[in-house]
């Protein structure tokens, strides 16, 4: 088994990382396990493997979407695992943009209004913020179907949106969850057109994926390899 | 910094859109909860509002009123019962009045037949004349100028040409009252001279009923003394009950609602619990979420609150309670036919309010709370 030992000078740093469900019940699943991990800013770092493999819950623990059950998530050196719910919300809405594996868009609202939706909290101007998703969904060519409900969208433009969505509150990492699952080859080179934008805009880039198109792709910094809940190989 | 109007504005959009998507949803809930608040509200309105109308239709009863008991119940007063009451000192007058029930075979109902008293001048009638309360008016047909034929039991006619009909305003009392003249009262119960129903009498200072009301009961040991604030009493008992009893109709829809809103409270559909992992996900703060199902949940209890007590008002002002009539009004089998002044309580309101809106808004919000400060990942999975 290989780990990646912590070091300094990461954006982001697990340090004895293990996460289980169902904590203590006859069907307890271990789903990390004792993970230590360095990403790098302004990196793409792809996490692969198998299904239930881990990675999936390794990038929420990540993008302080769940806690891990014990060891500790640092960002830009900052405890972030043990604070309160309120704080990591803050943490969560400042640094992270998400892209679901299911893109989670909120059925029934229009394009912008899901693209919108990260800034209610902060609240600015209705006319700011709507400019603002615009320029977003017009830089990924998705302008013209603004005011479409998500659901007549198709995959890759509903991909697109999902990222619009990520992108609306300026976010310092993007987490990407099996971002091509369900796309053909052509929308996944136009999703690595997108990942090779947002590097170049300074912005950190986690994924997990199945697909070799993007472990393998020039574009990719670090490629972590898990299994069972393990980080069992980490690849420049 | 952000300004709470201008979040509070973003919720409120985002708990509107979100209302429209499960529209089919709330609309059914919308409609359970205001027919609930409409059988309470209407309830409440109708009772409140028959109270005020018989209070204000009794003010003009008389202060007093002194039956004869005879074996514990109500027998003929003699005459010189009357002679007694008046040599109290503070009784002002004393009236012997002609009063009691004719039931009629013809439409199987109970006619209250009365000799009007001295100073109601403008219920006067002479022999040959009657005066009819509305709700005996409509269902015998009878008209003004016609003629009131009622056949005794004993086989003695009542015929008398029907001077006027009385208005609906005092229907509560009058709608089965038929006013015509001591002669023919007389003659028609075959009664003798020299007693009555009962007296009237009124107190030249009402502040002194109860010392006159002494003083009477030692020259009248065996006769009854009612008070107009008894009458009112027992008025206002008669409508408690009666409301009461539409409330433990209305207990039902309210158990349903109960049933429902437990079942509200007990847990989120996996779609709800979805949508808030997603917005917690994306950056919402637990408390915003809490803040948009509060707005979600007030605006549909509200909704209903509003829309159920204005049904309730139409209801109750402008179509008599119609569905709720045989419950609610009067004692009698004709029963009044008159509009209410409209009369809101504000504490009854308030009391509906709390009742219905308050449990509702805090049963939704336990799931929510509960699915709110989860890991948004462990919500979405």
């Amino acid at each position: 088994m290989t780990t990646t030992p912590a070091g300094a000078g990461g954006m982001i740093e697990l340090k004895d990382v293990t996460k289980l469900y169902n904590e203590g019940r006859p069907n307890e699943v271990r789903a990390v396990a004792g993970a230590n991990l360095v990403v790098e800013r302004d990196k793409v770092t792809v996490f692969k493997g198998p299904s239930g493999s881990g990675k999936t819950t390794l990038l929420s623990i990540v993008g302080c979407l769940s806690r891990p059950t014990t060891g500790r998530v640092l960002l830009d050196g900052e405890l972030v695992s043990g604070l309160p719910e309120r704080f990591l919300t803050e943490v969560r809405r400042s640094t992270f943009g998400f892209v679901f594996q299911r893109f989670n868009l909120v059925r029934g609202l229009t394009v912008i209004d899901n693209v919108m939706l990260p800034a209610y909290p902060l609240a600015p101007p209705h006319a700011e913020l709507r400019e603002r998703a615009l320029a977003r969904l017009d830089a990924l060519g998705l302008a013209g179907k603004a005011e479409m409900p998500v659901e007549h969208l198709s995959g890759g433009e509903t991909q697109r949106a999902a990222i619009a969505r990520a992108l609306i509150n300026d976010p310092k990492i993007v987490i990407a969850d099996e971002p091509t699952a369900n796309l053909d080859t052509a929308l996944t080179e136009r999703f690595l057109e997108i990942v090779a934008e947002l590097r170049a805009e300074g912005r950190t880039v986690l994924m997990t994926s199945h697909d070799p198109r993007i472990w393998q792709s020039d574009l990719v910094d670090a490629v972590v390899e898990m299994r069972d809940g393990r980080i069992v190989g980490e690849f420049a | 910094m952000t300004s709470p109007f201008a979040r509070q504005r973003y919720l409120i959009d985002y708990t509107l859109a979100a209302l429209g998507r499960r529209r089919g949803k709330n609309a059914g809930l919308l409609a359970i909860y205001t027919l609930v608040v409409f059988v309470l509200a209407s309830a409440m309105l109708f009772a409140s509002a028959i109270r005020f109308e018989s209070t204000a239709v009794l003010a003009d009863a008389p202060e007093l009123t002194v039956q004869e008991l005879v074996m514990g119940r109500h027998g003929l007063l003699p005459a010189d019962h009357l002679d007694k009451l008046s040599a109290i000192r503070g009784v002002a007058t004393v009236e012997g009045r002609l009063w009691g029930y004719f039931y009629d075979r013809a439409n199987g109902a109970n006619y209250t037949l009365m000799v009007p008293g001295r100073d109601a001048a403008e219920y006067s009638v002479g022999p040959g004349e009657a005066i009819i309360g509305e709700g005996l008016a409509r269902s015998r047909g009878f008209k003004e100028g016609g003629a009131l034929l009622l056949v005794s039991q004993t086989g003695k006619l009542l015929k008398a040409r029907i001077k006027s009909v009385l208005s609906n305003d005092s229907a509560l009392v009058s709608s089965d009252l038929a006013l015509i003249s001591e002669v023919d009262y007389r003659r028609f119960f075959e009664l003798p001279d020299g007693v009555y129903t009962d007296a009237a009498v009124s107190i030249r200072n009402p502040r002194e009923i109860a010392k006159i009301v002494e003083k009477a009961t030692l020259a009248l040991p065996s006769a009854r003394f009612v008070t107009r604030s008894d009458i009112a009493r027992t008025y206002e008992s008669l409508f408690d009950w009666r409301e009461g009893l539409l409330v433990a109709l209305a207990a039902a829809a309210i158990l349903a609602f109960a049933i429902f809103a437990a079942e509200k409270a007990s847990g989120l559909s996996a779609e709800e619990a979805r949508e808030i992992g997603i917005l917690k996900a994306i950056g919402w703060d637990t408390t915003d979420i809490i803040a948009m199902k509060l707005w979600e949940g007030g605006l549909v209890s509200l909704g209903a609150f509003l829309l159920g007590t204005v049904l309730a008002y139409i209801h109750v002002f402008l179509f008599a309670a119609g569905l709720f009539e045989p419950v609610l009004k009067g004692w009698s089998v004709l029963y009044p036919d008159f509009a209410l002044a409209p009369r809101i309580d504000a504490l009854q309101l308030a009391t509906l309010f709390v009742l219905t809106v308050i449990p509702y808004t805090a049963a939704t919000l336990v799931p929510i709370w509960r699915t709110a400060v989860t890991d948004p990942d462990e919500v979405m999975r």
